[in-house]
């Protein structure tokens, strides 16, 4: 918080102390995810799970990029992943916009509508967008793969919320100024935005790209399929190489954290903050 | 979106067939799954040696997603020419119409169909007409530990069930803790090998239709009276001796369990053995497999797959070409040194590598009297009821004969086909004027009584709106609507693709639903977990963004990241991990219970802790979801606010009710609303650790309805599943909204 406050040794001490445990719970899994990928097959299911192995191997990499081309699946998960988040963050950014700060008749109805359809379960429109696509010639293609998740009522409905917060008076000053309404989303609300922004992104990004169904019934060809599919379709239907299986898993997580730790980054105080003073 | 547009769409969806691919001559596609999909490869290689000019294109598609792959290519025209199939998978895809009859082309071919196994040629003939052949096959045998049998006084492993029941009494009294036998509760495949092994027949006379099955002459019926109630019987003893653990064979890692004597014996496949050797390499020369105990007669269970020829392949000679190649006895057993994949042609065991290998010696002769489940396609949902009617029975909640006969009507219910016609005139005015009732619905809403707008209209807010509402509409809401008719009719497998099969049934999917026990004790737990996983949810969410936000802490983006890395852990490895935390051998948590000197708990398979296990998961994968959330909000509470109120005097605890809390309103109502939704369609954490059991008291809506619309093709009836679960949400939503207007008054 903004005022400084002298803090106990004491009351620092038991705050770190939750902090590190809190830590050790929420990485766990993660750590033996990566530590498994290194290990040998004898060694991966014993009574305790280990944190380092005891010999350390490569197998699983190896076998990993011997049994799929991963430049290939990499290179279509990046195509997918990039463009349905960018569609996503400008379609959905420039909705919530709408929503949140234009005033036209009918907006508060629309939005309740939109937030309806949220609450059907997307198990059972599957089916059905998949029938829309074949009707629109547009299976087997990149459009067909992309446009169904490119706007999304959860992103439209998190955005709004958050823009909702920002000063009315900002805006005021620059239509004042001369700006036109496109210039306001884009010079002002969306940096102003930076943090939601930014969690949509990862959102997006991971939701897109961790994605296995879709991608998969989608696209026809093996040479189309993205990272997980490829890597799903190494397994046999009983026999699993797990240590190859978590090499894959370690691949297909990795980007995910560095895009979280690229976004994060823009989770920065008082932009909208200093706006207002301003 | 206007009126034209939508209509448009909605007669394109009824009527659309884009025309086929052409056909070029010489090259096929051939699908086939994981591992077999990669290796598949090499023997399309030597085909193409042998037939030069011929370019056979091979794709792996993956175990998990196949079915789904499989039956949206027949749909969307995007078949193969060839498939591997699963042979439980057969009678689906013949009800879909989508396998080609293979006659004409085995009368004409020098292929020795009575060379395959009885039970591998069972699943590829229905009523005299071949619609594939067998590939590979495999069978179920026991493996156990010949080291812990010696020790209770066995070197021979027993060979029928009474010797097995005393085998399993003695070796559970020869060692300390643990059990004789892993017999699940609820895997009908098992039950099924002990079935007919005891003579029991299921489905023996299946005429065709099903409608007028079973006269009441007393005699026929889907299940044969005593041989269920004596089965049970026998397994029963096993549980009520705890010789087999009534809860916890879910949670145990079987490798681990076998290596330590917790499970010496227990029943599988021939893809076990390399598993075995590979993982638990310190086991060698101490286990062992061995044929199923026989009850009156053997009988094992057949698995394996198919290859199949699709309907709709432009290739057909060809295509038979390679398919009568890949089921040869010398393609065979050259697949098996490629794959470990057993032939499902009796000649090709001769070779040396086959008949020479002892472990395999109790496959090949569970192979000669191994029997497929019966070939209807409605099996997989036969089968979810065999495994909760055996489940019932064993825990004693109902009696065998009660459970036999419940499951009995069960499955004539399932079987009885619905002779209803309706014209397809009929038909589509139905169709379109349920669509255009909720179209009409949301115009007249839209348009109604226009809400005042404070000040000017801005007409460029539809530009801002156009391609986010566009995409929703076609994407989103005509979906919405089509699935919403959908659950007024009788779309199953058979309507999947052939939509004159389907026919409107009124409200009869709701009714049904309000009166199947499973689908309320899934509402039930729904409910159970949303009421307790939500508040938790969102109280750790915002304690830990308040945490992360705090002014002492160092080294943020290492907490930020650390907090969201459960989101984005692949679910198998969490999983993998939270199994090993409740297991009741050896887990995290049954040995702080012990320290703590209590009992050891089941967490996954007791009945009562198996809901709040999965809650405790579902709230650590997914709190750091939230969390980002609440840190991006926190970023844009002014610090002039904090400041101007510590200037007043105000403590921290002040500073979060006065400042944080009320700036984080807009937030919270959103993270609320969507963890409610969320929760209230709880499936992935059911899904993977225990599949809705035991006795469904993880069952979940949405799992329920995934496995009613995705393993069983009842797409109305799941879809009307959603619509109950849609308004549940709306009703909770709708408070949500009615509470937070509430609260906007008072502030």
């Amino acid at each position: 918080m903004a005022t400084v406050k002298r803090c106990s040794t004491a009351y620092k001490a038991v705050f770190y102390a939750f902090m590190v445990v809190s830590v050790i719970i929420t990485l766990f899994p993660f750590v033996w995810m990566l530590s498994t990928s290194f290990k040998s097959p004898g060694e991966i299911f014993t009574r305790q799970p280990t944190i380092l192995p005891q010999v350390w191997t490569l197998a699983g990499y190896k076998n990993l990029f011997a049994a799929v081309n991963m430049w290939l699946h990499l290179c279509n998960s990046v195509i997918y992943a990039v463009s349905l988040t960018a569609l996503s963050v400008l379609f959905n950014a420039m909705a919530a916009y709408a929503f949140a700060k234009l005033r036209f008749p009918g907006r508060e109805k629309l939005f309740a509508l939109l937030l309806v359809t949220m609450m059907v379960p997307g198990q059972v429109t599957m089916l059905p967008v998949f029938l829309i696509l074949k009707s629109m010639g547009l299976l087997n293609s990149y459009a067909g793969l992309v446009l169904p998740g490119s706007a999304a009522v959860f992103a439209i409905f998190m955005i709004r919320q958050f823009m909702m917060d920002i000063p009315e008076e900002i805006l005021e000053a620059a239509r004042i100024d001369g700006f036109s309404e496109f210039a306001i989303f884009w010079r002002i609300m969306l940096p102003l935005c930076r943090p939601i922004i930014a969690t949509l992104t990862v959102f997006s990004f991971i939701g897109a790209w961790n994605d296995f169904l879709w991608p998969l019934i989608i696209m026809l060809r093996e040479d189309k399929y993205t990272l997980p599919v490829a890597l799903a379709s190494i397994n046999g239907q009983y026999n699993t190489d797990w240590g190859l299986l978590m090499a894959g898993a370690v691949v297909v997580v990795a980007p995910a954290v560095l895009v979280f730790l690229l976004a994060q980054k823009h989770y920065i105080k008082g932009i909208a903050a200093g706006a207002v003073k301003g | 979106m206007t009126f034209k547009n939508t209509l448009a769409i909605a007669v394109l969806l009824f009527l659309c067939h884009p025309p086929k691919a052409d056909a070029q001559s010489r090259q096929l596609t051939v699908w086939a799954m994981g591992a077999e999909g990669k290796l598949i490869r090499q023997a399309a290689e030597i085909f193409e040696r042998r037939n030069p000019g011929v370019k056979i294109v091979t794709q792996a598609i993956p175990w998990t997603g196949a079915h789904e792959k499989l039956v949206t290519a027949v749909v969307g025209d995007m078949a193969p020419d060839i498939s591997q199939m699963g042979t439980t998978w057969m009678p689906e895809f013949r009800a879909m119409n989508a396998l080609e009859p293979l006659n004409g082309f085995i009368s004409s071919s020098a292929l020795d169909t009575g060379d395959f196994f009885p039970g591998a040629r069972e699943s590829n003939v229905h009523r005299e007409q071949w619609y594939g052949l067998p590939w590979y096959v495999d069978t179920r045998v026991m493996f156990y530990r010949t080291d812990l049998a010696a020790q209770a006084g066995y070197n021979k492993f027993p060979e029928d069930w009474e010797e097995f029941y005393k085998f399993s009494r003695a070796l559970k009294r020869s060692k300390n803790g643990g059990y004789a036998f892993a017999l699940p509760t609820n895997d009908w495949q098992i039950f099924l090998m002990f079935y007919w092994q005891n003579g029991g027949e299921l489905l023996k006379a299946t005429p065709v239709p099903y409608q007028g099955l079973w006269p009441s002459d007393g005699q026929s019926a889907p299940l044969t009276a005593g041989k269920f109630e004596e089965t049970i019987a026998y397994l029963k003893r096993f549980f009520d001796e705890k010789l087999a653990p009534l809860e916890g064979g879910h949670d145990t890692d079987l490798l681990t369990a076998f290596e330590s004597g917790y499970f010496p014996v227990f029943i599988s496949g021939p893809w076990m053995i390399s598993e075995l050797e590979i993982s638990k390499p310190q086991l060698n020369g101490r286990w062992a497999t061995a044929p199923l105990p026989a009850g009156k007669k053997r009988a094992s269970f057949m698995g394996g797959c198919n290859l199949v020829m699709f309907k709709s392949s432009p290739r057909k000679a060809l295509a038979w070409q390679f398919m009568e190649f890949m089921a040869g006895p010398e393609m065979q057993a050259k697949w098996y040194a490629a794959s470990g994949d057993l032939p499902s042609s009796r000649k090709a065991w001769s070779v040396p590598s086959l008949s020479g290998n002892p472990r395999l010696a109790s496959f090949r002769k569970e192979l000669d009297t191994a029997k497929a489940p019966p070939q209807v396609p409605e099996w997989e949902n036969i089968a979810g009821n065999i495994n909760d009617a055996v489940e019932e029975a064993v825990f004693g909640k109902v009696t065998a004969q009660a459970a036999r006969e419940k499951l009995s009507a069960r499955i004539e219910k399932i079987l009885v086909k619905s002779e209803r016609q309706q014209s397809a005139a009929f038909k589509i005015a139905l169709s379109l004027l349920l669509f255009m009732v909720p179209v009409c619905a949301v115009v007249l809403y839209l348009r109604g009584r226009r809400a005042s707008v404070g000040g000017k209209c801005q007409p460029i807010a539809i530009l801002f709106l156009l391609p986010a509402v566009l995409i929703l509409a076609v994407f989103l809401f005509i979906p919405i609507v089509a699935s919403f008719i959908a659950s007024m009719t009788n779309w199953n497998m058979y309507g999947v693709n052939d939509w004159t099969k389907i026919v409107f049934v009124g409200l009869e999917n709701y009714v049904g639903l309000f009166g199947d026990p499973v689908f309320l004790a899934g509402l039930r737990n729904t409910l159970v977990f949303a009421f307790i996983g939500v508040p938790v949810s969102v109280a750790l969410s915002l304690a830990m963004a308040l945490a992360l936000n705090a002014q002492i802490l160092r080294a943020k983006a290492f907490f930020r990241v650390a907090y969201f890395i459960p989101v984005i852990t692949t679910m198998v490895a969490v999983a993998i991990i939270w199994r090993w935390l409740y297991n009741p051998e050896f887990g995290l948590f049954n040995l702080a219970l012990e320290r703590l000197g209590l009992p050891a708990q089941s967490w996954l398979s007791n009945r009562w802790l198996a809901l709040p296990s999965l809650i405790l998961m579902a709230v650590w994968k997914g709190f750091g979801y939230n969390t980002i959330i609440f840190v991006a909000a926190l970023q844009s509470i002014p610090d002039s606010l904090y400041e101007s109120i510590a200037l007043d005097g105000a403590n921290s605890r002040q500073e979060f009710w006065y400042i944080t809390l009320p700036m984080l309103r807009n937030t919270a109502f959103f993270v609320i609303v969507m963890t409610t939704i969320g929760y209230l369609q709880f499936f992935a954490e059911p899904y993977i650790m225990t599949g809705g059991g035991p006795l469904n008291s993880t069952m979940s809506v949405v799992l329920y309805m995934y496995q009613q619309g995705f393993k069983f093709y009842n797409l109305g009836y799941a879809s009307a599943m959603a619509y109950i679960l849609f308004g549940l949400i709306f009703a909770f939503t709708t408070l949500q909204f009615r509470v937070q207007k509430k609260l906007e008054r008072t502030f």
